[in-house]
């Protein structure tokens, strides 16, 4: 049933539907996970270094809390991203659509409905683009940022591991709960 | 027999003392040393060593004393007319600037004690004063480096969050 109603979608139809799903390509959730993960594991460094957890007799810890805080942030990531992805594209709409009339203007053959096309297809990719990379900047500053504040402050009378492991939960856990979120 | 040696020994000593003449036109060459890194310390140490040139020679064991701000010191001999004088203070009373070393020989010291006795602030002019100047010690950075992480990631969350609600606005 759902291949005869994908039948009736046009690409246009199929554009759109891409446009407004939560589903992301597998570069980007790569780029996601990815970036997620070196977040996730550089307080390793500063619980090392800075707060001198032992490193040794934390490995399991390092494991667990670096792969729940990179599914959670990969998350956030996502969430953040479809949040921002319309409103960056209504934004940015007139000024994409502009240069791509520029671009196809000397193209006669094309006809109309392959410009339009192409625009909105364009249209889709620059507000991925420019959602993608906010939205990861955007979680980066904010996880880190509360790493920083609650390991130094809020949590500076704990013992290191406990520390670690409530901080960085907390930052992640948060972050993910707010992108979900509609404001 | 031995009784005889003994009070043959004292009026040697005495006869000595007493032939102990003070330096006369003291000339001194000094160096010093203070801590300058106070993170590692918790008590501040100066040190100055001086060599002491007079045109009379002076006796093997020919006794110094010094004070600095009121405080009285033994100089340590530490070689051939070379002597030590070293103190400490505390982080907070340690203060920046030039200490001036107040070196007396035995009998400058005896009028000092004898001139403190009628009035505890009586000064007698010293045999020599050696300036020991002390630049200040370093008690780590004005920010802290985890106060300037925290403000710098609290910086750029804030330009995150304005930015954020200025896309969605």
């Amino acid at each position: 049933m759902s291949a005869k109603v994908n039948k009736a979608f046009t690409k246009e139809e199929e554009l759109l539907l891409q446009d407004f799903s939560r589903n992301v390509s597998t570069k980007s959730s790569a780029l996601f996970y990815g970036n997620a993960f070196i977040v996730s594991a550089i307080p390793i460094w500063l619980f090392w270094r800075v707060h001198a957890l032992e490193v040794s007799s934390s490995l399991a810890w390092f494991g667990v809390v670096t792969a729940a805080c990179t599914w959670l942030l990969a998350l956030a990531y996502r969430n953040t991203k479809f949040q921002l992805k319309h409103r960056v594209a209504v934004a940015r709409e007139d000024a994409v659509a502009r240069e791509m009339a520029r671009k196809l203007a000397d193209d006669k053959k094309m006809s109309r409905k392959e410009k339009d096309e192409r625009i909105l297809w364009k249209k889709n990719e620059v507000a991925d683009y420019e959602a993608t990379t906010f939205s990861i900047f955007y979680n980066n500053a904010l996880f880190l940022a509360i790493v920083i504040l609650s390991s130094f402050y809020l949590l500076r009378s704990f013992t290191p591991t406990v520390n670690y492991i409530v901080s960085l939960t907390t930052a992640s856990g948060l972050l993910a709960l707010l992108s979900t979120g509609t404001k | 027999m031995v009784t005889k040696y003994i009070i043959a020994l004292f009026a040697l000593c005495s006869i000595s003392g007493a032939l102990a003449q003070s330096c006369q036109n003291p000339q001194v060459e000094a160096a010093s040393f203070t801590s300058l890194d106070a993170t590692v310390v918790t008590q501040i140490a100066y040190i100055t060593e001086f060599t002491l040139k007079c045109d009379n020679p002076l006796p093997e064991n020919y006794a110094l004393y010094a004070e600095v701000e009121g405080r009285p010191l033994t100089a340590a001999r530490i070689g051939e007319n070379k002597y030590q004088v070293s103190w400490t203070e505390e982080l907070s009373a340690a203060r920046s600037g030039v200490h001036e070393v107040r070196v007396l020989d035995e009998e400058g010291w005896a009028s000092l004690r004898r001139a403190r006795r009628a009035d505890p602030s009586a000064t007698v002019a010293p045999l020599l004063a050696v300036q020991l100047s002390h630049p200040g010690s370093y008690s780590g950075p004005w920010v802290n480096s985890e106060v300037l992480a925290t403000v710098l990631s609290i910086l750029i969350a804030y330009t995150a969050l304005r930015n954020k609600s200025k896309i969605l606005a």
